[in-house]
């Protein structure tokens, strides 16, 4: 099971090592989860993109000097209902983003709570960001820079305003993250992290998935 | 008997119009992108087909074409008004009573002609009328959303032209009843008003009435009429008064009007039916309703763009030519303003059935009058073309004229008798359901029928309920590419249908994901929200019930549970490696059932999916998930992990035709006991007499196979049909088995075998497990001493490769009382 993946380096990275981290995309629905992996992922932005039922997954490769850092990117539905799904994704995540909307007080309390769930349940060393998206829409803000920004300071969580409509801010959270992300060998050609499975009664599924890579 | 006619009259019309274009912002204030105006009028003028009325035109379609274009069909008469001007009396009372009554059904439908005149009161053959152009003013958005003004500058009432710089004026009925008394006023004066005046003469002209008492006389004494205007009849003049009032509240509405004294006497005009059968000598097909025959006149080939182009309506110029010659960063644009003269363009292009009779023209006329109840076979039959049709592609099936004539003539039949023809509907949709009644259809599949329109009515859609918030965000990312959702009319009725079934099903919530399986429904019903929220409703409790439960998690995983235990049955090598790979359908089949592939696949795929999934039961959408699967099996099994979840993220191209095939082959495939599920709903008319109980669930949910009903195993080993496609294994003790085992079972005793040995590679280990090799292919079913041997043997035969594998439910217990147990004594 182990020999699953083996990752492939881009061209022309010949040299440095290779890290792969997962991370996972919470928050309330409509705030722009999935338009930002989108953004980052593909470079793109669709309007009228389609609400995310149980959970999407995609991947993008960032280079950080010598080092080459693949996310295995988890981006999961908003609505409350889908919370009970919600641990299956981030069980072993080494970072999360936890977006909201800044035209939306509600979806920032909402990723407080998101905030204080991943503080609690995940990984001790996930790295957590929190994005304020939808700057483009300043004009009807609702949630102030500074009020979001302290909260972060007092969390410890990376934290920017983001737009995916204008790209601004959203490679550079991912870059922020991948920065922050511990990369010793541990992580070295074997980030894999699968959800686990119950009813699969796959008795060390459980102890792999949360072994991560950071430790 | 005397000569048929042939030949079909000519019916419908097209004209075009151009939707105001936003200038400047391209965004509205939630930063999605403007709605399209013509997106808008699109929405709006649906309703406009479904007001049936002997004095309306009957509108058929409307089409967006580019930059903002819109084409309108409707019933079309060659003869209008202004060229009948000179009436005697009694056919101005005639005239004005029809008008009347349609503009009071109108009316009482909220809807204002305001572009009422001569030109738009067309008149059949029998001297009829036939109201043109009543939906302008309604579909454009009270004129809002186009550019040029709506109405005819000289049959205007005075206080259209008084607010006309106001936005919040809205037209109500009486602006009608002044037109018609303008027209009704040229008709007995027989002349033609201000025939030489420009518009802003006219416009003058009007405007100088408002101070005028007596418009009526006035108007005889300019157009020279004096003398007409006193010998005329004292009822007509007071009628005409009445209308011409120039302040609106002394006028009438065309309600009150219908009750003047002069249309005393007058005969209600007979509501001739497109169902008459008056004259039966013409063409069966001129007594269609009029949206069937421009559906198949469009099936003939017609198209109504290129037909407004033939005749010089779209005229087409070379880019260059229409490109701005100036656009700020903003969106505006300069250069190459559009004349809002010819936005609107109202003359209108007759579209010539000629085509379609010729297509129809070897057609024998039987086949327009089928006989449902007798002698179906012989009449099939004669029908040998028809045969061949049938094993057609259902693409081409869906284009083919003559195919959906012989569809739609049986399927109205059939329609017409629901609910007493359901089964009937049912047997038919087997081969395939014309895309014309395809919300009807489902509906009767669905078995919805009674009072939906006031069920419906009696719910509050309207109060304020904490879903709104996540419905409100949901609706506008909802299948948005459809020209009809992404309208606000389509938002408002989604968000109604969706608040209705909140509302109604208290113990269910909203989840996510509803909004694109309400989609379908509203798609084809947008002009009938009650059959589309009674379809919806009746579609969750027979494939989704308990899944929209606030707490859903038992529900889902046990669905999935299922799906991976016919995975395994059926495909073993691509369950082995998704199970290796831990790659779990929670992690991509959730959006598939819990939408029933609704937010997975585009509405027109979701269409023929669906046209098959509502003839199963709701096990059915398990093989159209395998289904799936198996068009993507070659990807899936050499990918590992990160591969396979990546593919699902972004589903690529899936054949719905082969997938619909391979589902329903699988479908029949597999013994039904092996998809019962605890939560399906279970009526109490169809419980099955299952020795599979609700509270093994849990316990079949750990096993990787399934399990099957003694019911099953006597209905497939008792038949002869499958008899031989059988293999029961015995797993319990060479002595057990010789006491009394199942006739033709082989004995492989549990403690046998060495799971540790992989048999995959054909090799068996002992001469039993040869026989299994032997007969790779066959269903094989194990009786095991034990529930949890069973599994056992069958998990590691699903290793070895071994389709079809699962164990008898109960073991050889449960077939004690059947008779069919043998004892054999050569042990």
């Amino acid at each position: 099971m182990s020999n699953r993946t083996v990752s492939q380096r881009p061209n022309g990275q010949n040299q440095g090592k290779i890290c792969q981290f997962k991370l996972v995309l919470l928050g309330e629905s409509a705030v722009g989860k999935s338009s930002l992996v989108l953004r980052f992922v593909k470079g793109q932005f669709h309007e009228f993109q389609e609400s995310t039922i149980g959970a999407a997954f995609l991947t993008q490769t960032v280079c950080l000097d010598d080092t080459t850092v693949k996310f295995e990117i988890w981006d999961t539905a908003g609505q409350e209902r889908y919370h009970s799904l919600a641990p299956m994704y981030y069980r072993g995540a080494q970072a999360a983003i936890v977006v909201y909307d800044i035209t939306n007080q509600d979806t920032f309390g909402r990723a407080k709570t998101w905030v204080k769930e991943l503080q609690r349940q995940a990984s001790p060393n996930i790295v957590i960001a929190l994005a304020g998206n939808k700057t483009d829409l300043a004009n009807k803000r609702s949630v102030e820079y500074e009020e979001a920004s302290q909260y972060a300071e007092e969390n410890a969580l990376l934290f920017m305003e983001t737009s995916a409509k204008t790209a601004m801010n959203v490679n550079d959270i991912f870059l922020a993250i991948a920065k922050k992300l511990p990369k010793n060998d541990g992580n070295v050609g074997n980030g894999l992290t699968s959800p686990g499975s119950r009813r699969l009664g796959d008795a060390d599924g459980g102890s792999r998935m949360s072994s991560g890579c950071c430790k | 008997m005397s000569e048929i006619d042939t030949t079909l009259d000519y019916k419908f019309g097209a004209q075009t119009l151009f939707a105001l274009r936003h200038t400047g912002e391209i965004c509205g204030s939630n930063g999605l992108p403007l709605t399209p105006k013509s997106i808008g009028i699109l929405g709006k003028s649906q309703i406009l087909k479904t007001f049936k009325h002997a004095s309306l035109a009957t509108y058929l379609d409307f089409i967006r074409g580019k930059h903002e274009r819109l084409l309108i069909v409707s019933e079309f008469k060659k003869q209008n008004l202004k060229s009948r001007l000179y009436e005697n009396k009694s056919s101005v009372i005639k005239i004005a009573h029809q008008v009347l009554k349609a503009l009071a059904y109108l009316n009482s439908n909220g809807i204002v002609h305001r572009a009422l005149c001569a030109e738009n009161i067309l008149l059949d053959e029998k001297g009829d009328v036939k109201l043109f152009n009543y939906g302008l003013y309604h579909m454009t958005n009270n004129g809002l959303d186009v550019e040029f003004p709506i109405g005819s500058v000289k049959y205007m009432a005075p206080e259209v032209l008084v607010s006309v710089l106001n936005k919040n004026y809205i037209s109500g009925p009486k602006v009608d009843v002044w037109s018609l008394g303008i027209i009704l006023m040229e008709i007995i004066f027989k002349t033609e008003l201000w025939p030489k005046l420009k518009l802003s003469q006219c416009l003058r002209k009007v405007l100088s009435l408002i101070y005028c008492d007596d418009v009526l006389s006035r108007f005889a004494r300019e157009s020279d009429k004096m003398q007409i205007y006193q010998e005329m009849d004292s009822d007509l003049k007071n009628f005409l008064e009445s209308c011409l009032q120039v302040n609106p509240k002394n006028r009438s509405i065309p309600e009150e009007l219908l009750k003047h004294k002069i249309f005393e006497g007058v005969t209600e005009m007979q509501f001739i039916n497109d169902f008459e059968e008056e004259n039966n000598n013409g063409h069966p097909l001129n007594l269609w309703q009029l949206h069937e025959l421009y559906y198949l006149w469009q099936l003939a080939g017609g198209d109504v763009h290129s037909e407004l182009k033939r005749n010089g309506l779209i005229k087409t110029k070379p880019p260059i030519l229409s490109v701005p010659s100036l656009i700020l960063l903003e969106g505006m644009s300069f250069g190459h303003i559009k004349d809002p003269a010819c936005m609107l363009d109202l003359k209108v292009v007759p579209l010539s059935l000629d085509a379609l009779t010729a297509r129809l023209k070897h057609i024998n006329f039987n086949i327009y009058y089928p006989l449902i109840e007798t002698k179906l076979h012989l009449i099939n039959d004669l029908e040998n073309s028809d045969k061949e049709l049938e094993n057609l592609p259902l693409i081409i099936r869906e284009r083919d004229t003559e195919y959906q004539l012989h569809r739609i003539v049986l399927y109205k039949r059939l329609l017409q008798g629901y609910p007493y023809t359901r089964r009937r509907i049912y047997h038919e949709a087997i081969k395939d359901i014309p895309p014309i009644f395809r919300g009807e259809i489902w509906a009767a599949l669905l078995d919805v029928k009674g009072d939906i329109e006031n069920e419906y009515i009696a719910i509050d859609k309207e109060t304020p309920i904490p879903t709104d918030r996540q419905i409100e965000v949901d609706i506008p990312r909802c299948h948005q590419y459809n020209e009809l959702l992404s309208s606000k009319r389509g938002h408002l009725k989604l968000k109604r249908i969706l608040k209705a079934w909140v509302v109604n099903s208290q113990q269910y919530v909203y989840w996510q994901g509803l909004d694109s399986l309400c989609a379908p429904f509203l798609c084809l019903n947008f002009n009938n929200e009650a059959r589309a929220f009674a379809s919806f409703s009746a579609f969750i409790p027979k494939y989704l019930h308990n899944f929209f439960l606030k707490d859903n998690s038992a529900v889902i995983k046990e669905y999935l549970a299922k799906f991976f235990h016919l995975m395994a049955y059926h495909d073993p090598i691509l369950a082995k490696h998704l199970q290796e790979i831990n790659f779990i359908p929670e992690l991509f089949a959730i959006p598939w059932f819990l939408t029933m592939f609704s937010h997975v696949f585009p509405l027109h795929k979701i269409f023929h999916l669906w046209d098959k999934l509502l003839l199963g039961d709701s096990s059915y959408p398990l093989f159209i998930g395998l289904a799936i699967l198996e068009q993507l099996r070659d990807t899936l099994l050499q990918s590992g992990f990160n591969e396979c979840i990546l593919l699902f993220s972004d589903l690529p191209e899936v054949d719905i035709e082969r997938c619909v095939t391979i589902s329903s082959n699988l479908y029949f495939d597999t013994p039904r006991s092996i998809t019962f599920r605890k939560f399906q709903l279970n009526s109490s008319t169809d419980k099955l007499p299952y020795t599979l109980t609700e509270d093994m669930m849990s316990e079949i949910q750990k096993e990787l196979n399934p399990r099957l009903d003694v019911v099953d195993f006597l209905e497939l080993v008792n038949s002869r049909d499958t008899r031989s496609n059988v293999l029961v294994v015995d797993a319990r003790s060479n002595s057990e088995f010789g006491e009394k085992s199942v006739a033709g079972s082989i004995n492989i005793p549990y403690e046998s075998i060495d799971f540790k040995n992989d048999i995959s590679s054909g090799i068996p280990s002992s001469p039993e497990l040869s026989v299994l090799i032997n007969n790779k292919g066959k269903m094989i079913i194990i009786i095991g001493q034990t529930a949890s041997e069973a599994a056992k043997f069958c998990s590691f035969l699903t290793n070895a490769e071994f389709s079809k594998v699962c164990f008898l439910n109960g073991g050889i217990d449960v077939l004690l009382s059947s008779g069919i147990l043998t004892q054999v004594n050569s042990y």
